[in-house]
């Protein structure tokens, strides 16, 4: 198979961009990832556009984005197709790039990706995110993703004697991470004396799902990223002048679509899947893992993700975050970007988003501070709907 | 061949479905079936029966939302999600008293829910 490595990414600050036009705001980052390949000519050696973006139609009352970002970009006539897979719409658009690459279709892939969410009102993003839910079974309810993640911690809770003190401290370490990327949306720390020890807490702190609290939950964000894609054994390789930071192994999986129906709701069976269709593909396990990005759209699926892809024994997960494991400098940094949860999750660029955090790592290029010391092996998930289609990348450092 | 447009829209309902191949039980409806790959026709439901799906049932967990979606104009709603006695499960809205606490028994019915535009919709009541 061929070997896939990312040869430029773009990323724009995520926050509130929706004075902006979306496919503009796409653009950007797809310009600023060829700036960084070795210039924007390098457009004109691409063989295939995807973008990723969930919910256009609903935000900005806006279809067919790929073929507008490509003529934005002039790049016609290349092929361009639009990525619709929920919040993992990203991970997906690079695994069916990776995919573009590997059959031999081609061997240049620009993968941009944006979502405008603050066009709306935070009601209304509420509702269009919770459309990915079951019609009958779930939206109809009135049920939102907040909603089950409410009820998902609560069982964890129950189970494994997670407190809410123990989700703020994910919060915290999330928010330092964010406090020096200066991409992310939220780049204030925060203390768990502000959000969970102190007098004040519970009213800076408000419940949004039960027992899940405002610092539980990712921000509403607008942001857009890009990464190209190279055939690392294609002469046009030659034409990018960084090395790329090599796809090792690319793993997805789906599981009900509906909460309830799960045999056991607090098992991420996709989650667990896609890690290890991806590890197999690496050659690799969890031990070698240096650092990871985890879809934490509410904080207590860090925890959980981290237990499915084998870093933590089932209900242990907590137990490592108080003892600073993840933190940037324990023994398996998580979410250095700041996650979702700080770095914001502009719902179909996050995919992307956390695929450009791993090369930035990978290459050394993080801000003073944030740096993981010395990464091998990088890991990705990416979470679309509650669990039930999730993607795993794993990156390498050749 | 199925011709959708031949048929009225259906009314709004929540049941259980039932395989006649097999018998497994299902809610919300499949397609087809896991067990015995019955296929489900859903303009004439051949091939397959509904039965209510209320009565008593275990909450399995909850939560209190405050962040309520757009149309809904109320401080917070609360919803469960439960275990009907065949071993069917559900997520609904939940309305007790006091303190729910998961593994408390409930009753669950189905009310009329009209806090988003277009028609109202039935939804489960968990109480």
């Amino acid at each position: 198979m061929a070997r896939v490595g990312i040869v430029g990414i773009g990323h724009c600050r995520f926050g509130n961009s929706s004075d902006y036009d979306l496919v503009d705001v796409i653009a950007y980052a797809a310009a600023d990832a060829f700036t960084d390949a070795g210039g924007l000519r390098l457009r004109k050696e691409v063989d295939q556009v995807l973008v990723a973006n969930m919910a256009a139609g609903m935000f900005n009352h806006q279809s067919a984005i790929a073929s507008s970002l490509v003529s934005r970009m002039d790049m016609e006539p290349c092929p361009a197709e639009l990525v619709e897979n929920g919040p993992a719409s990203g991970a997906s658009a690079v695994k069916l790039g990776y995919m573009a690459i590997a059959s031999g279709m081609a061997d240049v892939v620009l993968v941009a990706a944006g979502e405008l969410m603050r066009t709306v009102t935070g009601w209304e993003a509420t509702d269009i995110v919770a459309t990915m839910a079951h019609p009958e079974a779930e939206y109809q309810m009135g049920l939102t993703l907040p909603g089950f993640a409410g009820m998902f911690t609560r069982l964890y809770m129950k189970k494994y004697g997670l407190t809410e003190r123990d989700l703020a401290l994910v919060a915290v370490k999330d928010h330092a991470n964010a406090a020096k990327n200066i991409y992310a949306h939220v780049q204030i720390p925060v203390t768990i004396e502000a959000i969970a020890d102190g007098e004040n807490a519970d009213v800076v702190n408000n419940y949004v799902a039960e027992p899940l609290r405002m610092y539980s939950t990712c921000p509403i964000t607008d942001g857009s990223c890009a990464v190209i894609l190279v055939n690392m054994d294609s002469p046009k390789a030659q034409l990018f002048k960084k090395r790329g930071v090599r796809i090792a192994g690319i793993g997805s999986a789906t599981d009900t679509h509906c909460v309830h129906n799960r045999k056991d709701p607090l098992v991420l069976d996709a989650v667990r899947l896609s890690a290890e269709r991806a590890y197999r593909m690496a050659g690799i396990g969890p031990k070698d893992i240096s650092f990871a990005e985890l879809h934490d759209a509410f904080v207590i699926f860090e925890l959980l993700i981290s237990e499915e892809v084998g870093f933590f024994d089932r209900g242990r997960s907590f137990l490592a975050v108080r003892n600073h494991e993840t933190d940037l400098d324990g023994r398996l940094p998580i979410n250095t970007s700041g996650g979702l949860k700080a770095k914001g999750h502009p719902v179909g660029a996050t995919g992307v988003s956390q695929i450009v955090e791993l090369v930035r790592q990978i290459r050394g290029e993080a801000e003073e501070g944030r740096q993981v010391k010395d990464p091998k092996y990088g890991l990705a998930v990416n979470f679309g709907g509650f669990g039930n289609n999730v993607v795993s990348t794993i990156l390498a450092r050749d | 061949m199925i011709d959708f447009s031949v048929y009225g829209g259906q009314t709004p309902h929540i049941s259980g479905y039932r395989c006649l191949g097999c018998g497994e039980i299902y809610y919300p409806a499949p397609m087809v079936c896991r067990r015995c790959d019955q296929k489900r026709d859903p303009v004439t439901g051949k091939g397959w029966e509904t039965f209510d799906l209320e009565g008593p049932c275990t909450l399995l967990s909850w939560t209190r939302v405050w962040n309520l979606p757009e149309g809904f104009n109320r401080k917070y709603l609360m919803f469960g999600m439960v275990e009907f006695e065949n071993g069917l499960r559900a997520a609904g809205r939940l309305e007790v008293e006091g303190e729910p606490e998961i593994g408390m028994k409930l009753n669950a019915r189905t009310i009329e829910a009209d806090e988003r535009p277009g028609k109202p919709v039935k939804v489960f009541l968990f109480s």
